[in-house]
């Protein structure tokens, strides 16, 4: 079994080096992934560590927003898209046909591009998730309510009007509304793609702030086409390119020794 | 100098674009004209004959005094049955065809049936409730008339369910789906919630449709000169009696039509502006 486990370590070299401690929390083996006949993910391999933030940086359409929508299955809302190869969380393959998504979901969950509160009340943005797996009273709800805006950083900005539409926010904060929406369900892995994407430069303070808390209690994926956020934020990098993953490994190393040429060329400017 | 004002070529542009302008005035005021002069012709012909008799009366024998009540409240009836049918049965449909059977060769089908539904003429539905339904028990009845109606309301209603279904973006779909949300609830809070005044505004639509039908009604419900609660036996309509009093030769009969048309066109208009102000502040993504 040891055994096993080792080849396949050496079968994914991109596995970060042992200098910062490492728990397993999410492992892609060779994992292929087609929109129809078009292959966007080629053989990738990728662990994600427990606690640990893991950013995906590359060019526009290199597929980094196609592997985190894999994570969770999001892309099983779509026919024609498909996935080969192995995605393990805790040990067990979310790609398997009997892994049941809406429990896969409420365990990973995911923060978009663009911010989207539902068309209802601050409260019911939040609680509506919580209410579906588990019954409480009323005080406990607004109490898990409470605690999500304010591991959001929400709370006081939000606190007197929880009763107004989720949609009278800005930007920033209806970002940080979807985020507390995620936590509220109490996941294991939070997925954030270009989560600052739309956002001027104080809320994406705010935001970055809030991943470097939140990863204390999760493992966290984001995607981000800002160099400095994936240095400012991540523990881990990886290159994407082309629907390859080029190179992965921590972020220091990425930015200042990378060994691949191409990683290198990425990161000074020279193309992407 | 203002060179490119001065040349040829915009000056007969600026021509050309006063003409279409004009033109489009005309179109819309020569179809306004007529509008107006059908509601002018019903106020004017259909004012006199509402009294409180109208709504309190039966419908009279010739030279009698009587009022509509009998067709008001079977038109009523006859709509409020062809709602609760086609609705429920519309919105299942237009759910299906936008939320889960999106891109399957069922929907392909079902949305071109559904087309062909929704422009045929209401006297072969009339026709179709009478062969299977009319014929069949022998006798016409409401329940065939509310058959016939539900028949015109549900392609409407599958058609807006679906369009307005699909306007709702799928970010909204994916967010709560990332959430663990079970697909059925999503249709139900997030999709609805978003798609509800479009719905509600083609369930509006449909009932201002049915509310001036005639023919399918003729080989249904047909017509009860008396007032009658018994959904298994003739009743009478609106239109239908405004059909037989105004070919009728009695000038009271004739009298009682106008009333009546006044009262259907009031009850569309008043639908139509209020689905109009219903889509109007329609929830904002």
């Amino acid at each position: 079994m040891s055994l096993a486990i080792h080849t396949e370590m050496k079968e994914a070299p991109e596995t970060p080096a042992e200098s910062v401690p490492f728990e397993e929390k999410v492992a892609v083996r060779r994992l292929n992934f087609y929109y129809g006949a078009y292959r966007a993910l080629a053989d990738i391999n990728v662990t994600l560590g427990k606690n640990k933030v893991t950013a995906f940086i590359g060019p526009s359409g290199c597929g980094k927003s196609t592997l985190l929508r894999i994570l969770n299955r999001i892309y099983d809302l779509y026919p024609n898209q498909r996935a080969e190869g192995e995605v393990m969380l805790d040990g067990e393959n979310i790609l398997s046909p009997k892994q049941d998504l809406n429990l896969l979901r409420a365990k990973v969950g995911m923060v978009f591009q663009k911010p989207t509160p539902f068309p209802m009340t601050i409260y019911d943005n939040i609680a509506f998730g919580v209410r579906l797996y588990d019954q409480q009273p009323k005080s406990e709800l607004d109490g898990r309510v409470e605690d999500a805006l304010k591991r959001a950083a929400l709370w006081d900005e939000v606190k007197d009007k929880l009763n107004a539409s989720g949609l009278s926010l800005s930007g920033g904060q209806q970002q940080r509304l979807c985020i507390a929406r995620t936590i509220a369900i109490k996941p294991e892995v939070i997925l954030l793609d270009e989560p600052c994407s739309a956002l001027d430069p104080i809320s994406t303070a705010k935001i970055e702030e809030l991943i470097d808390v939140l990863k204390q209690d999760y493992t966290i994926a984001i995607v981000t086409h800002n160099m400095q956020q994936a240095a400012r934020t991540s523990d881990f990098t990886a290159f994407m390119y082309l629907g390859e993953l080029v190179e992965v490994d921590e972020t220091t190393k990425i930015f200042t020794n990378p060994k691949e040429q191409r990683t290198q060329d990425y990161i000074t400017g020279r193309f992407g | 100098m203002p060179a490119i004002a001065a040349t040829p070529r915009y000056h007969r542009r600026r021509w050309r674009n006063r003409l279409a302008t004009a033109l489009s005035i005309g179109a819309a005021a020569f179809g306004l004209t007529w509008l107006v002069l059908i509601l002018l012709v019903l106020v004017v012909k259909g004012v006199g004959g509402l009294s409180l008799a109208v709504f309190t009366e039966t419908t009279p024998p010739p030279g009698g005094v009587g009022g509509l009540l009998n067709p008001i409240i079977g038109s009523l009836i006859l709509t409020v049955l062809a709602v609760a049918f086609g609705t429920p049965l519309g919105m299942l449909a237009g759910t299906y065809m936008a939320e889960y059977g999106r891109y399957s060769k069922l929907t392909m089908v079902v949305r071109f049936i559904n087309d062909i539904l929704l422009s045929a003429p209401s006297i072969v539905v009339g026709l179709f409730v009478y062969e299977i339904m009319v014929a069949q028990m022998g006798h016409f009845s409401a329940w065939a008339g509310a058959v016939a109606l539900a028949l015109i309301v549900i392609p409407v209603v599958v058609r807006t369910t679906e369009d307005m279904l699909l306007l709702v973006p799928d970010s909204q779909r994916e967010a709560s789906s990332a959430l663990g949300v079970p697909k059925w609830l999503v249709i139900r809070h997030i999709a609805y919630r978003a798609a509800r005044a479009g719905i509600i505004t083609g369930v509006l639509l449909a009932i201002a449709r049915i509310t001036g039908e005639t023919a399918p009604l003729l080989f249904t419900a047909l017509n009860n000169q008396f007032f009658s609660w018994n959904l298994n036996a003739p009743m009478a309509s609106l239109p239908v009696v405004i059909f037989q009093f105004a070919l009728s030769p009695y000038e009271d009969w004739q009298r009682l039509a106008w009333t009546g048309a006044l009262l259907i066109t009031a009850a569309v208009l008043g639908l139509s502006i209020l689905a109009r102000a219903l889509s109007a502040k329609k929830v904002q993504l």
